[in-house]
C-alpha cells in the first residue's frame, strides 16, 4: 500500500468538536414523551436464595407504573446468550432478572421497579422486600476448585466451567535437561473497566418496531440477540449504538437490562429508560483480568530458553458472559510472548465465583499473557545475573523466521522484535540510565529500570459466539453529487475511525477528506456489522472500507470510460478528474461520474446503476503488532510511593494512518496499563461484598499521576490486509503493566525483593520491606 | 445516585441561618461547598430533610489577619488558601496542606469550616488546625462561642458543634517570629484521602529549641489527632536528628489508625513516624528562615 | 471486620457476668440498641440504628446470646437487615478476674453488607472501635450507678 496524503496525515480527529462542545447525543440525552424510567433492586448478598419478594409497597409508591420480578420477566423474555461454546465447556443459562431463586453476586438483579420519574423510580426500589437466605459463597477461584466448596450453579454441578490445554513440544524433557527453573505466582487482580458513561438503555415499540438505544460496542449483535430474547422478528428491532463513552470491553455484551427495558417497552407501550448509576456499573457491569497464573520457565545457563509451562485460573465470577471464556484461552495462545520457546504447556481453567463476571477488558488476556512472560523473563535474567535486555535478545523470534508458529499455536504474521527494543534502548539511553541507577543507590535512592517486549494479537472477525461470523462489512457509497457516505458495521465509542475511515476513503478515491462521511452504530443504517473490540476495528473494518472503495473506483473507471469512450484501461485519474491516456482534452470530472452512476440509460449495458459497493472482509489470518515499553520510576523505600521518572513505548502496529490517533490510542493504553500495575484493583471481603464500591476507593489515576510518555514506532507492515495495518487500541495497556511492575522490582532489587502483588500501592512496597534494616 | 427528598432553602445572613436551623433542628443540614455532604446524600447515606444553603450569605468569604489571628471565613475555599499571597507568605502549613486536599475541582468549591464541621478524620484540615491551634467560631441562636479545637472533634463525623450552630469563622493565631511549619501527606493518587498526613509547627527560641510545638495527625484515628507525647518530647529541646526521631516514634505510638484498603495499622503508624520526621526537619528549617 | 481487645471493669466477674446477661443493661451499654423484645430464651428482637454524624441506618432484627459458660464467657449476636444492607456480628467475651477487677478479652467479627459494606469501608473500621469502647465504657458507668 502507498501512503498517500490521506492516508498516514496527522488529521485531528473530526468526532472531537461535537464531543468537547458538548453536542454529542448519549443515551442519557434522549427523551420521549411518555417515558418511564426503571430502578433495579440488585442483590446485597453474594449467595442467597431468594425466599419471597414482597412488592406490594413499591406497587403502592408515587408514580410507579409497573413492578417486575424474575416470574414476570420468564413470561416475556428468553434467556441471555452464553458466550462461544468452547470444548466441553459448562455454563448456565440465564435470564435478565433473576428467576430461578438463586442470587450469585452482590449486584445480581432481582426487580425491575418502573415509575414515571426516575426519582420515584428509584424511591420505590427501596420498598421492595426481598427475604435472602443467606447461602455459603466462595470468592477464591482456586478454593471454588477444591472439593466441597460451594457450587453456584447446582444443576452443573461443579465450579469449572472449563478446561482447555494449549502446547507442543516436549515440556518434560526441556524442564529435565535445563540449567535453570524461574518459577512464579501471579495474581492477575479484577479491573473495573469503569467507562466515563456507565451503561444506559431506552426502548421504544412504535409503529411495529422496537427502536432500542443502547451504550454498545456491538449493535448488531445485540439487534440478533433481543429477536430472540424478547422474541421478536429481527426485522422488526432496530438498535442504535448512539455516542458512547467508552466502553473498554465493558459494553461488548448482551446485558439483562438490554433485553429486559426493550420488554418493559413492548409490555407497556411506553418508552422506557434505564441509566445504570455508577455504583450499579461498579457491581453490574463486568470486571477485567482476575486470574491466577502459575508460571515455571526453563532455560539454559547462557540465557536460552528451553520450556514453559503454565496454569491459569481464570475467576470468571457468577456466570459466562458474552466472551468470558475467550478472554483466558487467550492467555494460554500468547503465553510464549515474543519469543522462541520450542516447548510450551498451558492448561486455562475457568472457574464460577460469587463475584460479578469477568469478561474482556482492554487486552482481554494478551495482558496477562504479556504479564507472565515478561515478569518470567526479568526472573530469569535475575536469577542469571544477566542484563533483560540480553536476556530478552537471547530468545526473540528472529525477523526471518516469520510466519513464525508458536507452539501454543498462534501464527505471528510478521515482526522485528529486536529493532523496537534497540529503539527504546536508544531513546532512553539505556547505558546511562544503568550508571545512574547505581550512582543513586549508593546514596540510598532507589531507581528502577522496567522492560517489557511484547506481541500482541489483534484484528479478530468475531468468535463462534456471536452472531456475526469472521468477517467486517463496509459501504462505500458516492452520493449523485459526488459526496461520499461510508457505512461501517464497527462500532467506534472513542476511537476515531469516523476520520480513520474517512482518510481510507478519500485516499483510494481521491476526493478530499471533507468530502466523506462515516456512518455507524445504527443497524437500519447500516444492514450488518460484528462491532468494535479486540483492536479489530482498523485492521477488519477499515480494510473492507479499503475494499469496498476499491471496487467504487474500478466502476467509476468503467463508467468514467464509456462516458469517454475509452477503453478502461486507458483510463487514469487524479481522483478529482479522470482522463484518456495521452488525451488531456478528453476528461470527466468525479463528480460527472457520480451523477451519471445514478442514471441507467448514460451506463454501458448491463451495468447496474450506482456507484456503491458494499464488501465484507474476511480475514486470512490474525495480525500480531509488538513493541517495547520501557519505564524508569523511584521508589521511596521509607513511606513505599512510587515516583515515575520516565516512560517510552515504541510501539509497531503495521502502517499508521493517522499518527495523532495512534498516539492517543497509545496514551489511554498506557495510562490503563500502568493503572494495573500502581492504582486499580478490585478487593472483595471474604464474604463477596465489593469494598472498592465508589470511586473514593477504587483507585483510577488522573492526568497528575501519570508520566509524560515518550512515543516512538517502527512500521512492520501485516501482509494478511490491504491496508498492512494491525490494531493498536490495547497495545499500550498490554506493554505497560509488565514495564511497571519491572521497573518497581528493579528498583527493589537491592533489598532482594522478588516480586510483588499488584496493584503496588505504598503499602504493598513497606510490607515487601517491613523489617528490612536497610530502610529503616 | 439520586438523593432523597429534601427541601432546600438559601438564607441570606448568618441570623437567618441560624434561625432555620433552630426551627429544622436536626433534620436540618448546612449546604457549604457540599463536597462532602452531597455525596453522601446521593449514596442516601446521609438524608437530611432540609439543606439549608449558607453560599448566598455575604460576608463569609474573608481571609484575613487582623489583631493576632487570621480569620478564615465559613465560605472561604481550599483554592482561596492555596492561591493566596498571604498564606503562601506567612502560613507555610496551611499553603503545604491547601495543595494536597483533593484535586483543583473540589478545591474550588470545599471549605475549610466545611471540612471542620464534617469532622472525618481523614480531612487535611482537622490535622493541620490542631497543629496551628486554631479556634472555632460557633454562632448560634445565643452568643457566638469560640472553641478551641482542641474540643471540637468529638467522634467520627461528629463535633462539638450545636445542631442550630454554624462555624462563621476559623481563627489561626499569627505565626510567632522564629516560626515554622509543613504538612506532609501520603496518598494513593492525587485528590486522594491520605493514607496518613501530619502537619507539624514549631516556633524556636533564641537559642535553637522549641519553644512551642504542634503537630496534628490526619486519618490515624477515629477522629483527627494532636499528637500530644510527641509535642511534649520535642518542647524544649533543640530539634537535632535525636529529638526528632524521639517525636516521630512518640507520634508513631500515640496514634490510632485502623487498618484498612489503604494499609494495616502498623503501616499508618510507620509512616506517621517517616513523616513526622520529615515536616519536623522541614518546619524547623523553615523557622530558621529556609523554604 | 474484625476487632480484638481487653478492657478492664472495675467489679467482680459475678458482677460483670450478672450485667452482661441483663437485657436492660445491654440494650441501653450496645451502641445503638433502640429497642430490645424478649422472644424467648437468650434472644431479642431489636431496633438497631446506627449512626456516624450525619450517616444513619435503622436496621432491624435480633441480638442474641449464646454459648454460655457461666462466668467465663458468652457469644454476644447481632444481626440485622435495613435499606442500607445487613449487618451481622458476633462477639466472644471471656472473663477473667485479677484483684477484684475483671479483664474482658473481647474477639468481634462484624459482616456487612450493601452500600455501607462497598463505601464506607473506610470508616467502618473506626466506627466500629469506636463502638466497642462505648460499649465497655457504658458498662463501666452502670458498675457505677
Ligand atoms: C473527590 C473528593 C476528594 C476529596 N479529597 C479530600 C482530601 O484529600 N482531603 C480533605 O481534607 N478533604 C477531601 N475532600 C473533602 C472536601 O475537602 C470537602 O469539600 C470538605 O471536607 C467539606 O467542605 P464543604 O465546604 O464541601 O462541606 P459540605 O459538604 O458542604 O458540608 C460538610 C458537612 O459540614 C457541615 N457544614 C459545612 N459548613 C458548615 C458550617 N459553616 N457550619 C456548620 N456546619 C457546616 C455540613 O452540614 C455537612 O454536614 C474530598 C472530597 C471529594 C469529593
Amino acid at each position: 500500500m502507498v501512503i498517500s496524503h490521506a492516508l498516514g496525515a496527522r488529521i485531528k480527529r473530526r468526532e472531537d468538536p461535537r464531543l468537547i462542545t458538548g453536542r454529542a447525543i448519549y443515551v442519557d440525552d434522549l427523551n420521549f414523551a411518555g417515558m418511564v424510567h426503571v430502578a433495579i433492586v440488585r442483590s446485597p448478598h453474594a449467595h442467597a436464595t431468594i425466599r419471597s419478594i414482597d412488592t406490594t409497597a413499591a406497587r403502592r409508591a408515587p408514580g410507579v407504573v409497573a413492578v417486575w420480578t424474575g416470574e414476570d420477566v420468564k413470561a416475556r423474555c428468553g434467556p441471555l446468550p452464553v458466550g462461544p461454546r468452547i470444548k466441553e465447556m459448562k455454563a448456565p443459562k440465564r435470564f435478565p432478572l433473576v428467576i430461578d431463586g438463586v442470587v450469585r453476586h452482590v449486584g445480581d438483579p432481582v426487580a425491575a421497579v418502573v415509575a414515571t420519574t426516575m426519582d420515584a423510580a428509584r424511591d420505590a426500589s427501596d420498598l421492595v422486600e426481598v427475604d435472602y437466605e443467606p447461602l455459603p459463597s466462595v470468592q477464591d477461584p482456586e478454593a471454588a476448585l477444591e472439593p466441597g466448596a460451594p457450587i453456584l450453579h447446582q444443576d452443573l454441578g461443579t465450579n469449572v466451567c472449563f478446561r482447555m490445554t494449549y502446547g507442543g513440544g516436549n515440556v518434560e524433557e526441556a524442564f529435565a535437561g535445563a540449567d535453570v527453573v524461574v518459577k512464579t505466582r501471579i495474581v492477575q487482580q479484577r479491573l473495573i473497566p469503569a467507562a466515563m458513561e456507565t451503561r444506559g438503555v431506552v426502548a421504544q415499540y412504535k409503529g411495529g418496531e422496537l427502536t432500542v438505544w443502547t451504550s454498545t460496542q456491538i449493535p448488531h449483535v445485540v439487534k440478533t440477540t433481543l429477536a430472540e430474547t424478547v422474541r421478536l422478528p429481527e426485522h422488526e428491532i432496530h438498535v442504535i449504538a448512539p455516542e458512547v463513552g467508552g466502553g473498554f470491553g465493558s459494553k461488548l455484551d448482551v446485558y439483562g437490562e438490554e433485553g429486559l427495558v426493550a420488554a418493559l417497552a413492548l409490555a407497556l407501550g411506553r418508552p422506557v429508560k434505564w441509566i445504570e448509576s455508577r455504583r450499579e456499573n461498579f457491581i453490574a457491569t463486568i470486571h477485567g483480568r482476575g486470574q491466577i497464573d502459575y508460571v515455571e520457565l526453563a532455560a539454559h545457563h547462557d540465557g536460552t530458553v528451553a520450556g514453559l509451562r503454565v496454569r491459569a485460573i481464570a475467576d470468571l465470577g457468577a456466570y459466562s458472559q458474552l466472551l468470558t471464556p475467550g478472554v483466558p484461552t487467550n492467555t494460554g495462545l500468547m503465553c510464549c510472548g515474543c519469543y522462541r520457546i520450542p516447548n510450551a504447556h498451558a492448561e486455562v481453567i475457568g472457574v464460577f465465583t460469587n463475584r460479578t463476571p469477568t469478561d474482556a477488558y482492554r487486552g482481554a488476556g494478551r495482558p496477562e499473557a504479556t504479564f507472565l512472560i515478561e515478569r518470567a523473563m526479568d526472573l530469569l535474567a535475575a536469577e542469571l545475573k544477566m542484563d533483560p535486555v540480553e536476556v530478552r535478545r537471547k530468545n526473540f523470534i528472529p525477523p526471518a523466521a516469520f510466519p513464525y508458529k508458536t507452539p501454543t499455536g498462534a501464527v505471528y504474521d510478521s515482526g522485528n522484535y529486536e529493532r523496537a527494543l534497540d529503539k527504546a534502548l536508544e531513546r532512553a539511553d539505556y547505558r546511562a540510565l544503568r550508571d545512574e541507577q547505581a550512582k543513586l543507590r549508593k546514596q540510598g535512592r532507589y531507581l528502577g529500570i522496567g522492560i517489557a517486549t511484547y506481541v500482541e494479537i489483534t484484528g479478530l472477525g468475531a468468535v463462534a459466539g456471536l452472531s456475526g461470523g469472521n468477517w467486517e462489512s463496509a459501504t462505500v457509497r458516492v452520493e449523485p453529487t459526488g459526496k461520499v457516505t461510508v457505512l461501517t458495521g464497527t462500532s467506534p465509542h472513542g476511537q476515531g475511525e469516523e476520520t480513520t475511515f474517512a482518510q481510507i476513503v478519500s485516499d483510494r478515491l481521491g476526493v478530499p477528506v471533507e468530502d466523506v462521511v462515516v456512518l455507524h452504530g445504527d443497524t437500519r443504517a447500516v444492514p450488518h456489522g460484528v462491532g468494535t473490540f479486540g483492536s479489530r476495528t482498523t485492521p477488519v473494518g477499515g480494510s473492507a472500507v479499503y475494499v469496498a472503495a476499491e471496487k467504487v473506483k474500478d466502476k467509476a473507471v468503467q463508467i468514467a470510460a464509456h462516458l469517454l469512450e475509452a477503453a478502461p484501461a486507458d483510463i487514469s485519474t487524479d481522483g478529482a478528474r479522470f482522463t484518456v491516456r495521452g488525451s488531456p482534452e478528453r476528461s470527466v470530472e468525479f463528480k460527472d461520474v457520480a451523477r451519471m452512476a445514478y442514471k441507467a440509460y448514460k451506463l454501458p449495458a448491463g451495468m447496474e446503476p450506482g456507484l456503491d459497493v458494499t464488501h465484507f472482509f474476511v480475514p486470512k489470518e490474525r495480525v500480531f503488532p509488538f513493541g517495547t515499553h520501557l519505564c524508569v520510576v523511584e521508589v521511596d523505600p521509607d513511606t513505599g510511593e512510587v515516583t515515575f521518572r520516565r516512560y517510552i513505548a515504541v510501539d509497531d502496529c503495521g502502517n499508521i494512518l493517522n499518527p495523532l490517533l495512534v498516539a492517543g490510542q497509545i496514551h489511554g493504553g498506557i495510562v490503563q496499563g500502568l493503572a494495573q500495575a500502581i492504582y486499580e484493583g478490585v478487593t472483595y471481603d471474604d464474604e463477596g461484598q465489593l469494598l472498592t464500591g465508589t470511586f473514593a476507593e477504587y483507585v483510577v489515576p488522573q492526568a497528575t499521576d501519570v508520566p509524560a510518555f515518550e512515543l516512538d514506532h517502527t512500521v512492520t507492515p501485516s501482509p494478511h490486509n490491504p491496508l498492512g495495518a494491525k490494531g493498536v487500541g490495547e497495545a499500550g495497556t498490554i506493554g505497560a503493566t509488565p514495564a511497571v511492575v519491572n521497573a518497581i522490582l528493579d528498583a527493589l532489587a537491592p533489598f532482594g525483593v522478588k516480586d510483588l502483588q499488584m496493584p503496588i500501592t505504598p503499602r504493598r512496597v513497606w510490607e515487601a520491606l517491613e523489617g528490612n534494616s536497610a530502610s529503616r | 445516585m439520586i438523593p432523597d427528598r429534601f427541601e432546600y432553602v438559601a438564607p441570606s445572613s448568618v441570623a437567618e441561618a441560624v434561625g432555620l436551623l433552630q426551627r429544622y433542628g436536626a433534620e436540618a443540614k448546612v449546604l457549604a461547598g457540599g463536597h462532602s455532604l452531597i455525596p453522601l446524600m446521593k449514596l442516601r447515606l446521609a438524608s437530611p430533610r432540609y439543606l439549608v444553603d449558607i453560599n448566598r450569605i455575604r460576608g463569609l468569604a474573608q481571609l484575613q489577619e487582623d489583631d493576632g489571628t487570621l480569620g478564615v471565613g465559613a465560605l472561604t475555599r481550599h483554592a482561596d488558601l492555596e492561591t493566596s499571597e498571604l498564606i503562601r507568605s506567612r502560613y507555610p502549613l496551611l499553603a503545604d496542606a491547601a495543595r494536597v486536599i483533593a484535586d483543583p475541582l473540589v478545591r474550588n468549591m470545599g471549605t475549610l469550616a466545611g471540612s471542620l464541621a464534617h469532622a472525618d478524620p481523614a480531612g487535611d484540615w482537622g490535622a493541620a488546625m490542631l497543629a496551628v491551634r486554631a479556634q472555632v467560631v460557633a454562632t448560634g441562636p445565643r452568643r457566638d462561642r469560640t472553641i478551641p479545637i482542641d474540643e471540637f472533634f468529638v467522634d467520627t463525623f461528629t463535633t462539638t458543634l450545636g445542631p442550630d450552630e454554624i462555624v462563621s469563622e476559623i481563627r489561626v493565631p499569627k505565626p510567632s517570629p522564629r516560626s515554622g511549619g509543613a504538612y506532609l501527606k501520603v496518598e494513593r493518587k492525587v485528590g486522594d484521602f491520605a493514607i496518613a498526613a501530619v502537619g507539624t509547627y514549631v516556633v524556636l527560641d533564641e537559642k535553637g529549641a522549641c519553644r512551642q510545638v504542634g503537630i496534628g495527625l490526619c486519618n490515624v484515628g477515629a477522629t483527627s489527632l494532636r499528637a500530644k507525647r510527641a509535642e511534649e518530647t520535642l518542647r524544649g529541646r533543640v530539634p537535632d536528628e535525636k529529638a526528632i526521631a524521639d517525636a516521630a516514634r512518640a507520634a508513631s505510638e500515640e496514634c490510632d489508625p485502623a487498618s484498612d484498603l489503604r494499609g494495616p495499622a502498623e503501616y499508618k503508624r510507620d509512616l506517621v513516624r517517616v513523616l513526622i520526621g520529615r515536616a519536623l526537619r522541614r518546619a524547623v528549617q523553615r523557622a530558621k528562615g529556609g523554604a | 471486620m474484625k476487632v480484638e481487645g481487653t478492657y478492664t471493669l472495675p467489679a467482680s466477674r459475678q458482677k460483670v457476668w450478672e450485667l452482661l446477661n441483663d437485657p436492660k443493661v445491654l440494650a441501653k451499654a450496645t451502641p445503638g440498641i433502640k429497642q430490645l423484645d424478649p422472644l424467648g430464651g437468650d434472644t431479642y428482637k431489636a431496633t438497631i440504628e446506627v449512626g456516624v454524624g450525619p450517616v444513619k441506618g435503622t436496621y432491624a432484627g435480633q441480638v442474641s446470646i449464646a454459648d454460655k459458660v457461666p462466668l467465663e464467657r458468652m457469644t454476644l449476636k447481632v444481626e440485622g437487615g435495613g435499606k442500607p444492607g445487613t449487618i451481622r456480628a458476633t462477639g466472644e467475651l471471656r472473663l477473667e478476674e485479677q484483684d477484684g477487677k475483671t479483664i474482658v478479652a473481647y474477639t468481634g467479627d462484624a459482616h456487612i453488607t450493601g452500600l455501607i459494606a462497598s463505601v464506607g469501608h473506610r470508616l467502618i473500621g473506626g466506627v466500629t472501635k469506636q463502638m466497642v469502647g462505648e460499649f465497655f465504657k457504658a458498662l463501666e458507668n452502670e458498675l457505677k450507678s
